[in-house]
């Protein structure tokens, strides 16, 4: 048994892993919300984020934050191709659920087994985005990386939140995700705002990858693990809705360091799975309630 | 003007032997029907007789077969995005609002089509007010906690905002008052009379028949008659095919 006497640095680190599984339940929700799949895919773009961005790094010499931003564009126009090809053949032909989840897993082992292939087994990391020693706040050290998580993720969460309250485009999404039948017979493209979901979600999942990646490494393997905490925080937060989900990730991210002091690292999944357990008996509809 | 445009009114909108099916299952008969410029059609029939069916057909959104003909040019057959994009514009059953949406948001949907153009826009904002002065008190409430006549309203404003070339209607009488029956059916015989053509789906045949030029009755899936309202004398004829 650890000590807890770190508890404010513990909710720290909580905080800034729980940004990015916010992030990432984000994307199952926007996707979710548009077309009812849950997109297992998602940990593809996370892993991919922090990939391509080291690779355009060292390969191609680009400065972090110019890799990062074509990072995140392609693995948004890579969540449009997968639409494209995985998702929307199936929507056609009215596939069932668990074709659809079946069927985006399969596009993740594409992608990880792909990666494994072009860029090898070994594990890779971002340098740090402020390289300098940590803040010291009455005891707590928090790093620039933290910083960074939070904020990025708050100016992203903020943005989106702007996106789907004042642009046009926003609101035909939520149109979509309240009724999709009816959004169609206003003329409003419904399978575009599906394609128009798949990248914005992947573009939140690269994101969410680049900013964890210097404080730990990426690796071609590390996409479901995440997905599965995105997913665990979308639905602590009330599935199909995004800014529970941030709320979910961040509950999850501050119970899981907890779980690693007290317990030990080994039990962090263990930790991630008894809080998604907790959920589904006590309050299945999440913390925000249901979406609809 | 074109030749038939001189020679009288126009066919805007016509199904040729337009079809339905769910599954294995035939909703609809092969259905030939029609809409002239500036007319009201109303679709009667008993519940189930497929009045919905007809309207969701003719929108694309079931599994459909035959033709609908749009000021001459076919519509494509399944595809409602564009069909309501070409001016074909359907309140559905059951209203179809935005309803965790505010008022105001279910209206600028309703142009989505529209694009950029804020004078059309305007135009289109105040023709609605002007049609629904009760919609403007409620712009920025959340539409699915206001009344059910309210939210009609809101559906069809909403449907204007599309600015529509013939507007279709799913009985908008459904579960309302009378009395806000009898204010909306008003506010479509203003529409029709401006020129507006309306295909206007009603169990309700009375209300309906005091409005329509021409009405289709439809039971089980087909067209068994059209009527002229100025010709009947007696709803018998009508009540006969409701109780078949």
């Amino acid at each position: 048994m650890g000590s807890l006497s770190y508890l404010p640095q513990i909710l720290v680190s909580g905080l800034g892993i729980g940004c990015v599984y916010g992030l990432i339940g984000i994307g199952f929700c926007v996707i979710y919300n548009a077309s009812g799949i849950v997109n297992f895919a998602q940990g593809a773009f996370v892993m991919l984020g922090g990939m391509v961005t080291f690779v355009l790094m060292q390969r191609a010499g680009l400065p972090l934050p110019v890799a990062a931003v074509i990072a995140i564009a392609g693995v948004a126009g890579l969540g449009v191709v997968v639409e494209r090809l995985v998702v929307r053949p199936l929507w056609n032909r009215n596939a069932t659920m668990f074709v659809m989840i079946l069927a985006t897993l399969a596009a993740q082992i594409v992608v990880e087994r792909s990666t494994l292939l072009l860029v090898g087994d070994q594990p890779k990391t971002l340098p740090m985005f402020t390289d300098r020693p940590p803040l010291m706040l009455a005891g707590v050290a928090i790093s620039y990386q933290l910083l960074w998580i939070v904020g990025c993720s708050l100016a992203v969460v903020g943005l989106l939140a702007l996106f789907f309250r004042t642009t046009r485009t926003g609101k035909a999404m939520r149109a979509v995700a309240i009724d999709r039948e009816a959004a169609a017979l206003q003329g409003i493209p419904v399978s575009r705002m599906l394609a128009l979901a798949f990248a914005l979600s992947a573009a939140l999942g690269a994101i969410g990858g680049i900013l964890i990646t210097p404080t730990q490494f990426t690796a071609f393997d590390i996409g479901v693990p995440f997905a599965i905490s995105g997913f665990i925080a979308a639905i602590v937060g009330g599935f199909g809705r995004p800014f529970g989900a941030f709320l979910g990730g961040l509950t999850l991210g501050v119970i899981q360091s907890i779980a690693i002091v007290s317990f030990g690292a080994g039990l962090k999944n263990v930790a991630a799975l008894s809080v998604l357990l907790v959920f589904l008996f006590i309050r299945p509809s999440g913390i925000l309630g249901p979406a609809k | 003007m074109t030749a038939a445009a001189a020679a009288g009114p126009a066919e805007v909108l016509a199904t040729v032997g337009l079809t339905a099916r769910y599954g294995s299952i035939e909703a609809l008969a092969p259905t030939d029907m029609h809409v002239e410029d500036g007319e009201l059609v109303a679709v009667l029939g008993p519940n189930g007789a497929g009045k919905s069916t007809l309207l969701r057909a003719l929108m694309g959104l079931v599994t459909n077969g035959g033709t609908v003909r749009f000021r001459g040019r076919p519509l494509p057959r399944r595809d409602p995005v564009a069909v309501a994009a070409s001016g074909v514009v359907l309140v559905p059953e059951g209203r179809g609002i935005f309803g965790p949406m505010t008022v105001a948001e279910n209206l600028e949907l309703g142009a989505y089509r529209l694009g950029r153009d804020k004078a059309e826009f305007e135009r289109r904002w105040t023709r609605v007010f002007d049609l629904f002065p009760r919609l403007k008190e409620r712009l920025g409430q959340v539409a699915g906690s206001m009344s059910g006549g309210e939210q009609q309203m809101l559906a069809i404003g909403r449907a204007l905002m599309a600015d529509p070339k013939v507007l279709l209607l799913d009985e908008p009488s459904l579960g309302l008052a009378p009395r806000v029956t009898a204010e909306i059916l008003e506010t479509l015989h203003r529409l029709n009379q401006g020129g507006l053509p309306v295909i206007l789906v009603e169990q309700k045949a009375p209300l309906a028949l005091k409005l329509a030029k021409r009405a289709y009755l439809l039971s089980v899936g087909r067209i068994v008659a059209t009527i002229d309202p100025r010709e009947i004398t007696s709803y018998d004829d009508i009540a006969k095919h409701y109780f078949a």
